[in-house]
């Protein structure tokens, strides 16, 4: 490193730290936040079909504004992308020790990084197989249907017997990858300072870990286990509710 | 038991270059040994257990009482200094091999200029020598937080933390833990606090404070018991409010 790094004005490490802490930070906002809607609406399908149809139609009620593509490939896909590509590159700077030095932190450590990239794969696949950016390449993709949310999702997923372990190990990957690094994330930002704290907070983190993988998995359950046809929804009735609710003659 | 024997399986090497090799040794058991001086016992008798005169094992160590940080290495495959390590606790045979993230100078004789090197990196120590005026009384420093200072102060450069961390490679740049107690250390100093500014940007660039990946391997292995992961957290509030800082002040 030159003179000028370690002087009182700082230098080019400035840049450096931005990104580490923007791969840090995305993580938990957007992508996080994002992760835990995502499981949560998905979720409103044990309350049953219609529950689920309606916040479906609350988000897809954005479409007729013309700005849920735009959310989605600022708030969501560059967001990851960024975080995935850091990641990567901050996988490549370490390596992984842990059946010398087994304490906790160094299993979560290297947890962290197979989450990461089995999360990341997992990902691929899931918008292949659902978003309408699977529509793309190749074929067999989007079969998601919006105005027809919790049927459409349900034959996804049973259209073959891997798809459910699939989701399965993706879902519980990318859960585990989020608490941990709420985890680590109040570390590095410096938040949780003693030993003391962490160890708390890594109580609390674990619990969020487990309500979010008891929420994703529930869905999971309703949608590999109940015949697609009983999840069928009226499609004009629900994907307009939005639009008729505001019509002030109805 | 006049039979009974101390075993010793060596990974030895001639110079920088050379190739490592094993060598086992034994010699008669007397109670209170520990690793250097039944390594002392083995240069007077330099054979190995087949009986050849060797070369005596080269090993580097100073203060006999875990202070210096000259003797560490791994014993039966953990960090720790061979002055503290009392054969009588180890299994056998004992193994010792060289610290494996620094530069193996001979036997198991390390370089560790390395570490040095980022202690003048990060400035630590506190700037009397200046143009400046400094206290004109003693600083007062509170009794809680000379405490906390205290277990920093210990850290004696040995490298034990630096060979457990999964960030910290031979070719990496990352300056490992130890430092990042020297920086917490001197930047709570009243007089050293002059040079704040110039530490933290010192660890903010690559190799620096956000290359930790949070395994924590090295508070447990640390022979101090310094509190390594909570001088790293707070470093994580110091730089993010000094790069805060540097955005409106710079």
């Amino acid at each position: 490193m030159t003179e000028a790094s370690n002087g009182p004005r700082g230098g080019s490490e400035v840049g450096y730290f931005l990104i580490r802490r923007l791969h840090s930070l995305t993580g938990i906002i957007p992508i996080g936040v994002f992760l835990c809607f995502h499981l949560t609406i998905n979720a409103t399908v044990v309350l049953g079909p219609d529950k689920f149809q309606a916040g479906v139609d609350r988000i897809h009620a954005m479409d007729e504004l013309g700005v849920l593509k735009i959310v989605e490939v600022v708030g969501i896909f560059i967001p990851l992308a960024i975080h995935a590509v850091l990641g990567l590159q901050i996988w490549l700077t370490g390596r992984q020790n842990v059946l010398a030095y087994r304490y906790g932190a160094n299993i979560r450590y290297t947890l962290q990084r197979w989450t990461a990239l089995i999360t990341l794969a997992f990902i691929l696949f899931h918008v292949w197989q659902m978003h309408w950016l699977g529509g793309w390449f190749p074929p067999g993709g989007e079969q998601f249907v919006p105005g027809q949310a919790p049927k459409s999702a349900a034959e996804a997923i049973q259209a073959s017997t891997w798809y459910a372990p699939i989701y399965v190990i993706g879902v519980l990957a990318a859960v585990f990858h989020f608490a941990n690094g709420i985890w680590t994330f109040l570390i590095s930002w410096g938040v949780t300072i003693t030993r003391r704290t962490q160890g708390r907070v890594g109580y609390v983190c674990a619990a969020v870990g487990i309500v979010f993988a008891a929420v994703g998995l529930s869905s999971l359950v309703v949608l590999k286990t109940t015949d697609p046809a009983t999840l069928h929804v009226e499609p004009h009735e629900a994907s307009h509710a939005v639009a008729v609710n505001l019509d002030p003659a109805d | 038991m006049a039979d009974r024997e101390i075993q010793f399986n060596v990974k030895r090497q001639d110079g920088p270059e050379a190739a490592p090799y094993w060598e086992e040794f034994t010699m008669p058991y007397s109670s209170g040994h520990n690793v250097v001086s039944a390594l002392m016992y083995l240069r007077e008798h330099p054979c190995n257990a087949n009986g050849e005169t060797v070369n005596p094992v080269v090993w580097d160590c100073n203060c006999m009482e875990e202070v210096c940080g000259a003797c560490a290495m791994l014993i039966n495959g953990v960090p720790r200094q061979a002055c503290a390590a009392l054969v009588d606790d180890l299994e056998q045979p004992i193994v010792l091999e060289p610290l494996s993230k620094f530069p193996v100078v001979r036997d198991l004789v390390v370089d560790r200029q390395r570490m040095f090197d980022a202690l003048l990196k990060i400035k630590a120590w506190v700037p009397v020598d200046g143009s400046w005026d400094i206290h004109r009384h003693a600083p007062l420093i509170s009794p809680n937080e000379q405490s906390i200072r205290y277990l920093f102060s210990r850290c004696m450069t040995c490298g034990c933390c630096m060979e457990a961390c999964p960030q910290f490679q031979q070719d990496s740049k990352f300056i490992g833990p130890a430092p990042f107690a020297q920086v917490r250390l001197h930047n709570s100093h009243p007089t050293g606090s002059f040079f704040n500014p110039d530490r933290l940007h010192a660890i903010m660039g690559e190799g620096g404070i956000t290359d930790c990946g949070n395994a924590q391997n090295c508070v447990e292995v640390c022979p101090k018991d310094i509190p390594l992961t909570d001088a790293i957290a707070e470093l994580g509030r110091q730089t993010t409010i000094q790069w805060i800082r540097d955005l409106f002040v710079r």
